[in-house]
Order: C-alpha cells, then sequence, then structure tokens
C-alpha cells in the first residue's frame, strides 16, 4: 500500500519552486507577448496564461505525463522512450525544445544524488540520452508513488505559478493581481486534469501557432530576463 | 452534445452518400543520373500532369492536379510519394485548393510521403482555401531514411476572403508527423472549429484569416543561415516567425494575406534551398500562370 502521507510529501518538494532545475529562468514565451503588447495588464496576463494552460497543458503536456507515468508504471522502457520522443518532436520552438531537455538534465542530476532511489531505476534514467523534464518528472512521480490524478495537478500548478511570477516580474504586477491569478487559474486545474487524463490519444494537441511564434520571436528579442 | 451529433450526422450521411475517393500514387528512382517518374498509379480524380526537368536531369518537377477544381464533403485525397535513394523530386499544384462546405461530411487529404536515404523531396503546393463550412482533415505523414530531406509548406486560408466570407461553420483536424529512422522528430496536432479558442486567442491562430507553416527536416541549421532567416520580415502587422530545433526548420506565418504569406515562405526558400538543396530557388513556372 503506498504510505499516502509520505506521497504527499514527496509531491509538495516536487512542486516547489526551489526543486533545482531551474524553471523560473523560463517564460515559454510569456516575455514576448509581454514585449509585443499582447499582454499588459493583469487581465491580459490571466488570458494569455489561461489559454495556454487549456489549450497546451491540457491538451499537451498533462495527456503525455499522464502516459509517460503508466509508461514507468508498467516498467515499459521502450515505452517511456516513445512517448518522450512524442513529446520532443511536438516541442517546436528551439528554446522550448532546449528548455525540456536541461530541465530534464538538471532532476536527473538531482536524483541521482538521492540515496533511496532504486539503482537499476536510476541506471535506466541514466541511460536516457537526452530525456524531457516531463519524462523524468514522470519517472519519479511513479517511484514517490503520487497518483497520476495528484501529480498532473502538481505539475500544471508548478507551470502556472512560475507562468505568474514572470508576469509579475516582467509585466510588471503587483502580489495580490498575481495571487489572485492564482486563485483564478488554480481553480480550472481540477476539471482540466480531469479532461487531461480523459483525453484520447487522437486528441492529443499541441497547435498553438501564436505560442509558436511567441517561442520564435523571442530568441531575438532584444532585452530579455528570461531564457525562453 | 455539437461534436455527438456532427459524427453521428458524419455517419449517417456517410453510409448513402460516400465522396470520391481519390488516390495518387507515385514512385521516383534515380536512373542514368536522372530522377524520374518510374511508376505512377492512380484511381480517382486526382493525377500528376507532367513530370519535367527546369533545373536540370538530377530533380524532377511534378505537377499534381485535382481536376473536379474542389473537393466536396465526403471527398478523400491520397497522394503517396515514394522516393528512391538520391532521387529528388518538387511538387506543387497549379492553383489554390478549394474546400467546399462539407454538408456534414468531413472531407481529408492524406498525404503519405517515403523517403530512402539522401532523397530530397520538396512539397511547395499553392494555398488551400477552406469554404464557409468546410470541415476538413488534413493528415501528413512523413517518413526519412538516413539522410533525406524533405521542405515542405501549407497554408491555409479561413474563408473565402476575394467574397468577404467568414469561415463560420466546420472543423478542421489536422496531425502533421515526420519520423526520421522511425524516430518522430516533428510533430503538429490539432483540431478546432470557428468557435475555439484556438480560433481567436493570441496564444492560438488569433483571429487571422491565413495560417501557414514551412518545415525544414535536414539536420541542424548553420547559425548564419538562421540569422538571414530570422532578419526577413513582412511589411503588414501579420506575425511571422523562425526557429531552428535540432533536426528540423519552422517558420510559421499568422496574417490575413495568402499572397504575404506564399512570398513570405518564397524569400525564406532562397535562404534556405542553398542549404539543404545545393541549388539556388528557382520559381517553378506554374506558379506565374
Amino acid at each position: 500500500m503506498p504510505d499516502k502521507a509520505l506521497a504527499l510529501s514527496r509531491l509538495l518538494q516536487l512542486a516547489s519552486p526551489m526543486l533545482p532545475v531551474g524553471a523560473y529562468s523560463y517564460s515559454q514565451g510569456l516575455e514576448w507577448a509581454i514585449e509585443c503588447g499582447d499582454v499588459t495588464d493583469k487581465a491580459s496576463a490571466e488570458a494569455w496564461i489561461g489559454a495556454v494552460l487549456t489549450m497546451y497543458q491540457g491538451q499537451f503536456e498533462l495527456p503525455l505525463l499522464h502516459r509517460l507515468m503508466r509508461a514507468w508504471a508498467a516498467r515499459d522502457q521502450s515505452a517511456v522512450s516513445e512517448w518522450d520522443a512524442f513529446y520532443q518532436a511536438g516541442r517546436d520552438t528551439a528554446e522550448a525544445h532546449a528548455e525540456s531537455r536541461q530541465m530534464g538534465y538538471s532532476l536527473v542530476r538531482l536524483l541521482s544524488e538521492f540515496d533511496s532511489l532504486p539503482a537499476d531505476w536510476l541506471t535506466q534514467l541514466q541511460a536516457m540520452p537526452h530525456p524531457a523534464f516531463i519524462t523524468v518528472y514522470a519517472g519519479i512521480a511513479e517511484q514517490w508513488q503520487i497518483s497520476p490524478e495528484q501529480a498532473l495537478h502538481a505539475y500544471a500548478w508548478s507551470w502556472l505559478e512560475n507562468q505568474a511570477s514572470a508576469a509579475m516580474k516582467t509585466v510588471p504586477l503587483g502580489q495580490v493581481a498575481g495571487q489572485k491569478i492564482m486563485l483564478e487559474l488554480g481553480g480550472r486545474l481540477p476539471a482540466l486534469v480531469t479532461s487531461a487524463m480523459a483525453l484520447a490519444d487522437d486528441d492529443i494537441s499541441n497547435f498553438c501557432p501564436g505560442l509558436s511564434i511567441a517561442g520564435c520571436r523571442h530568441e531575438t528579442q532584444y532585452t530579455r530576463l528570461f531564457r525562453s | 452534445m455539437n461534436q455527438i451529433s456532427h459524427e453521428a450526422l458524419t455517419a449517417l450521411s456517410g453510409a448513402y452518400a460516400a465522396g470520391w475517393q481519390a488516390r495518387l500514387e507515385l514512385e521516383f528512382a534515380v536512373s542514368h543520373q536522372r530522377s524520374t517518374l518510374v511508376r505512377r498509379a492512380h484511381q480517382g480524380p486526382l493525377v500528376i500532369q507532367k513530370s519535367l526537368h527546369p533545373e536540370g536531369p538530377d530533380l524532377c518537377h511534378g505537377i499534381i492536379v485535382h481536376p473536379p477544381g474542389g473537393v466536396a464533403g465526403g471527398d478523400q485525397l491520397t497522394l503517396q510519394a515514394t522516393l528512391g535513394s538520391q532521387s529528388q523530386a518538387l511538387l506543387t499544384t497549379p492553383g489554390a485548393g478549394k474546400w467546399y462546405r462539407s454538408g456534414g461530411r468531413r472531407a481529408s487529404q492524406a498525404l503519405q510521403f517515403h523517403l530512402a536515404d539522401q532523397a530530397q523531396l520538396e512539397w511547395l503546393p499553392q494555398e488551400n482555401i477552406l469554404f464557409d463550412g468546410a470541415d476538413v482533415h488534413f493528415e501528413a505523414d512523413i517518413h526519412l531514411t538516413g539522410q533525406a530531406v524533405f521542405a515542405g509548406w501549407d497554408i491555409q486560408c479561413f474563408g473565402r476572403q476575394a467574397r468577404g466570407e467568414q469561415w463560420q461553420h466546420g472543423g478542421v483536424r489536422q496531425r502533421f508527423t515526420i519520423r526520421r529512422d522511425g524516430r518522430s522528430i516533428w510533430q503538429e496536432r490539432g483540431h478546432w472549429h470557428p468557435e475555439s479558442l484556438v480560433m481567436r486567442s493570441p496564444v492560438g491562430l488569433h483571429q487571422a484569416l491565413v495560417h501557414g507553416s514551412f518545415v525544414v527536416a535536414a539536420g541542424s541549421l548553420p547559425k548564419d543561415i538562421l540569422a538571414d532567416c530570422q532578419a526577413l520580415t513582412v511589411t503588414s502587422a501579420a506575425r511571422v516567425g523562425v526557429t531552428a530545433l535540432p533536426e528540423i526548420v519552422v517558420a510559421r506565418y499568422l496574417g490575413n494575406s495568402a499572397p504575404e504569406a506564399r512570398h513570405y515562405f518564397e524569400t525564406l526558400w532562397q535562404c534556405l534551398r542553398p542549404w539543404y538543396g545545393a541549388r539556388e530557388a528557382v520559381r517553378p513556372r506554374i506558379w506565374n500562370t
């Protein structure tokens, strides 16, 4: 039986902004959306982040996190590699692609320092050439016996917190505005996680051309705080 | 609810009124230092009009024609191209693809390209225009082997602008995948209808009437060429962007003019073709007619 209280503690550790994977250094195109005037205040920041949450997190990242957790749970290394390739093939700008690999690398390095993880599992993880962050996250969440529902929820929460924080630094927005964005969009997470877990393979979607162009244009943005 | 009734309707109408099934299979191979169309087979109204060598013997141009002129609900077009080792082909179309009101039956286009080692395929069709009511499924499966090279673009127009028509009914479902030696290296998948968040959000199509993407799978792009591509702009308020992933170069256009999208992609093609194809970009003459 999984120890639920312990799993919660592990979940909070994984979801914490203190997790040393460098998430805070990425805005995922939001910095360019601010630069070009699509995002100028609390309302437009919430609309942008909310749209990415619905269209990209809900229909691409979360359904893949779920599939990756199932593949890890089944000890099916080829399925893990396949879904990892599927995910990376859908990361459609240089910065987005590099981000997932850098954060994946940092998380593998951190986990390699934890003595409590099974050696054969770590060896398997370390054998993957460039795992995406989401692939490693799925693996450790499964190792720590976190339920898929909670792992998806925490993953989306961390992403949301990071986006709100990027908006606060760059728009800029105050603490209260940031908290209101978290309150509003955080309230959508339960339904988002439920629909992501029910999504059929055919309905997985990464089509967000405006977000992709924001990512492209960020590469040559003159003044940048963020790496994406 | 809409989804369910639509699916039911599609199934019902499909039962008594199937659309046109059109299928064209092409095979290119090198023989006597010449890239040649060595096999063609077609069923229904989809044909290759000509195969030409305007740029010399090692590259075969082909013009793909759909004689009915437009695609109606229930029609299914399949284009399959197989390129033998070291063969090179450029495929284009003589005019815009017209996708009519579907009347409850989804129309589809499937592209299936298989490239052997060191083959090169350029798929440079004219734009697809979705009439109001068009419900379309676009699918492209591109299989590359070894050092094969693929370059292709796709321009979609939502509604017939010349008539002031908006795309207010219908849907798009698309899936575009590139694999190299069996491994997925690029994919874009989406499904939306005129009322979707994707259509209006700046994260999605941002209410643009025209969306285009240009993808080149030829390995890693040198930084100086990327910089040349990034320096290309458009004069309108359209948004464009280009990025170089480890194995793929992608450019996008989001705006309101198909000719502008075409011009942007052709200019990029001039930058990129000497790199991936070792030859200058020369406009096929069919584009001028």
